[in-house]
């Protein structure tokens, strides 16, 4: 697969400030992935550099097919949301996106139809009428998204699209960042502290903590490699708890099993290793013993485990 | 061009400019009751009215332009949409220019509302068609001059405040000499203090063809300021535009 976006030893800085160092990483066409940090750990920057909204202080970068020294042609071919994008107040919809359309040489009549067309592709065609005053949040980040999609790119970079949503506000931007890989194609790039979202969405992650790449990889990937320690969540019946407790001492690679607060019929599990193997052997001891198993949650196994490690967030 | 073409829509259409163009259209009202009865008391020559009306025409008109170019990239940062518009495949250079070409439409619109003030007060002795020919062409030359220093700051202010303060400042410190007294004018430096101020020196120019019925060769060298002003800060404005930042101040 050729790489759509792809960055070698990048190093930004301000005055004495490092915001980025040495960041290398590639990223596949129509790939989703997931840049994660915490707050300061270069995100914003690293996605600035490759949007030639900055220059570098080093390091090379191409993204689709575009090398660095074509910032012009770069951003003839991205489509971006910037991190607490502004709006026009007194443009309506339909005009903000016309407007954007025909700074990427759009005709009149083209600009009008893209427009329509994206309004519609991100719900908002009912208002596309209505000033951009009068949107909600979550209805400003979907307008943002539309224009960010006004030239059809073959990338797009969306910098904390979720921000300071309510739930259904994130779901509705979420699904739209599935449909540009799904149905358009396009490779996005998509800086976000939601990681639980990111674990369901992107195909590739890449955590950066202080400014350098802490992890690169699929989530998979990035998980086994965390050094959180391996254990299990399992909840069973309250009247079979004893049950299931006596089936997982003796089952292979545990070390112990407790009982968890407050939590009837809830039990938490040691394994002796990190694996996923452990895990597998415990509920097939449970299945064994036929005691029903409400819920079994492998912690340590999760993309939030490997970050707050990896970031030393915790 | 696309970005002149939509700020033009937001100036116009969105209120602003017609309100500030209303508003100039008071001020020359008053002054035009106010030089039209000194006019028929005697204290007045006629000529003297119109070259009055013009010049403040043209300060006003000059002034309009200043604000909204004051309020150009300054005012995108922070309302948060400059990056958006970074990052679009225009140029910084063609993006700062779109925005020129909109704030010099404030001064365009302020010649049309000057029009119909200084044929009143001209009118009979065939000096209207003069005055508006020197108005437009000083009036242009100010404007292009004082909208492009307007942009050069917006582009390095960090707020809008800080760029409109600055503006402001500058222009009244442009404006100071007219108020001058006569004896302050004189001799040589008060002559080259008139003559390279480009505000001072193209009113001067406005007064020689409106009030002494000077041809317009006789003083063509009182417009080299306002020439100069208008063209380099114009290439500046444009210059400038590489060093658009996100934060303002040097290029980061």
């Amino acid at each position: 697969m050729s790489a759509a976006v792809e960055a070698h030893g990048i190093r930004m800085t301000y005055g004495s400030l490092v915001a980025v160092e040495d960041l290398s990483f590639a990223v596949g066409a129509g790939e989703i992935l997931g840049v994660l940090g915490p707050n300061g750990a270069g995100k914003t920057t690293a996605i600035r550099v490759l949007t030639t909204i900055l220059s570098p202080t080093r390091g090379t970068f191409q993204v689709a097919g575009v090398p660095h020294t074509r910032p012009a042609a770069i951003r003839a071919g991205i489509g971006v949301l910037p991190e607490s994008a502004g709006y026009p107040e007194q443009q309506t919809g339909e005009e903000f996106l016309r407007y954007y359309a025909r700074l990427y040489g759009r005709s009149r009549t083209s600009a009008a139809a893209v427009a329509t067309a994206l309004l519609a592709e991100v719900g908002l065609a009912e208002r596309a009428r209505s000033l951009v005053a009068t949107y909600s949040r979550g209805m400003r980040q979907r307008l943002g998204i539309a224009r960010a999609l006004v030239n059809d790119p073959a990338v797009v970079f969306l910098d904390e699209p979720t921000l300071g949503l309510d739930p259904a506000g994130q779901r509705q931007v979420l699904a739209l960042v599935r449909g540009l890989a799904r149905e358009r194609g396009a490779t996005v790039l998509l800086s976000t502290h939601l990681l639980a979202e990111v674990e369901e969405l992107c195909t590739r992650v890449l955590i950066l903590n202080r400014g350098r790449v802490a992890a690169e990889g699929t989530v998979s990937e990035i998980a086994r490699t965390a050094a959180a320690p391996r254990s299990a969540r399992v909840r069973v019946p309250a009247e079979r708890v004893e049950d299931a407790r006596g089936a997982l001492v003796g089952a292979a690679g545990v070390e112990s099993v407790e009982h968890a607060d407050g939590q009837p019929g809830g039990l938490v599990v040691t394994f002796a290793s990190a694996g996923e193997e452990s895990g597998t052997a415990a509920v097939r001891a449970l299945a064994e013993a036929a005691v029903p198993l409400l819920a079994f949650e492998l912690e340590g196994a999760r993309l939030s485990d490997a970050f707050l490690a990896m970031t030393g967030a915790a | 061009m696309v970005v002149a073409g939509q700020e033009l829509r937001d100036l116009w259409l969105g209120g602003r400019a017609l309100l500030l163009t209303f508003a100039l259209s008071l001020v020359l009202s008053v002054v035009s009751y106010l030089v039209a009865t000194n006019q028929a008391l005697n204290y007045l020559e006629q000529r003297e009215s119109v070259n009055l009306t013009l010049q403040v025409a043209v300060a006003v008109g000059a002034l309009l332009a200043l604000l909204a170019a004051a309020d150009t990239i300054s005012g995108e940062r922070e309302r948060g949409t400059l990056e958006s518009l970074l990052v679009t495949p225009i140029s910084r250079e063609q993006l700062s220019a779109g925005k020129l070409a909109a704030a010099l439409s404030l001064w365009a619109g302020a010649f049309l509302v000057t029009i119909p003030y200084v044929w009143y007060l001209g009118r009979g002795i065939g000096v209207v068609g003069e005055a508006l020919a020197a108005g437009l062409l000083v009036g242009t030359l100010i404007a292009v001059f004082l909208a492009s220093l307007g942009v050069v700051i917006s582009t390095f202010s960090r707020s809008n405040r800080v760029s409109l303060s600055v503006s402001l400042v500058l222009l009244l410190a442009l404006f100071a000499p007219t108020q001058f007294p006569t004896s302050a004018k004189q001799g040589w430096a008060g002559d080259l203090l008139l003559r390279v101020n480009p505000v001072t020196a193209g009113e001067h120019y406005i007064g020689k063809i409106v009030v002494d019925a000077h041809s317009w060769s006789h003083d063509a060298s009182w417009l080299l300021s306002p020439v100069g002003g208008a063209a380099v800060f114009a290439l500046a404005a444009i210059g400038a535009a590489r060093s658009i930042s996100l934060r303002g101040g040097s290029s980061s």
